[in-house]
């Protein structure tokens, strides 16, 4: 079990791999996987037997919760929220829930308002609003 | 929460694949040996998106087989405490309800859901507040923190609340349009 330094995403205490390393959205991890699933499907006539059980999982997950549905508002989406100083972890995090209001954000993203990263609600709220304009014209 | 990672294993190939598709051979075996596998320094390997590089073979003494070192990248879905994320409900007991995000399965305490919902038994059963305006049965859509991960052999599980403000049913069906 992992916890010399307790481990707590809220803090954004995920560990230096993982800050570092490049997160996914659900959208993002969809397309990922559809696009596996159909090499797969390409290669042999067998694909839903040669992956296994997490994949499956994962893909149907991913699925169900994906907030947007086609690769350019998925590309927007990270466009729109790397304007801002985000962790990758935080940035995923509000891709995936999309939170309505700032209030609602900040208690999905609690670290987003340490180190004075974002200061004010107002920045939350065009940010938010950003988020919508592209799930209204998807 | 999902991560495109790079990780590193040694990948052992036999003799009779040293051949012109000895490398197809190599990612083959580490797909097998790797997809689906779980450790608790990074979750769950979903999926093996590409390989970025294969180091020189190393002939094992005395038995020929052949080892590589193979550094690929993949998506892996690692849950941390204190994350929020989605949820799928599996099923419903007096104790709590579990349910499943992605791999990974999740248990919330009856302690941890909000006083006002009390559990109904019988063919569905289900946690409903008083007025009957919010209900969490099997295959409802929830949102909730994980409030500590635990790792065995083959999975990781998770304890999760929905206890907190912005927790609990998902009630906008159109949301995932």
């Amino acid at each position: 079990m992992s916890g010399e330094e307790e481990e707590n995403a809220a803090e954004l205490k995920i560990g230096d791999e993982f800050l570092k390393a490049k997160c996914l959205m659900n959208c993002e991890v969809a397309l990922i996987l559809d696009h596996k699933y159909e090499q797969l499907q390409q290669m042999s006539d067998d694909a839903a037997n040669q992956v296994s059980q997490v994949f499956e999982k994962s893909l149907q997950y991913v699925k169900r919760f994906s907030r947007y549905k086609n690769p350019d508002s998925v590309r927007q989406v990270r466009e729109v929220l790397s304007r801002y100083q985000l962790a990758e972890f935080e940035l995923c995090v509000l891709g995936n829930l999309c939170p309505e209001t700032p209030d609602e954000a900040i208690a999905m993203v609690p670290s987003m308002k340490t180190k004075g990263r974002i200061d004010d609600d107002e920045q939350i709220e065009k940010m938010l609003q950003d988020l919508s304009l592209i799930k209204k014209f998807e | 929460m999902f991560f495109h990672i790079v990780l590193e294993r040694k990948i052992q190939l036999h003799p009779r694949y040293f051949g012109p598709h000895l490398r197809d051979k190599l990612v083959a075996k580490l797909m097998k040996e790797v997809e689906g596998t779980c450790s608790g320094r990074h979750g769950f390997v979903v999926a093996i998106t590409g390989v970025e590089d294969i180091g020189k073979g190393l002939i094992r003494e005395g038995t020929g087989f052949v080892t590589f070192p193979v550094k690929y990248q993949c998506v892996v879905f690692r849950p941390f405490k204190g994350e929020i994320l989605e949820a799928v409900v599996t099923m419903v007991n007096k104790m709590g309800f579990f349910a499943e995000a992605g791999p990974v399965q999740i248990f919330v305490s009856n302690h941890l859901i909000p006083d006002d919902m009390e559990y109904q038994a019988g063919d569905m059963p289900n946690y409903t507040t008083s007025d009957g305006s919010v209900k969490i049965q099997k295959d409802c859509e929830v949102r909730l923190k994980i409030m500590g991960t635990r790792v065995d052999a083959t999975e990781i599980f998770c304890i999760g609340t929905i206890k907190d403000d912005f927790l609990g049913v998902i009630s906008d069906p159109s949301a995932a349009s």
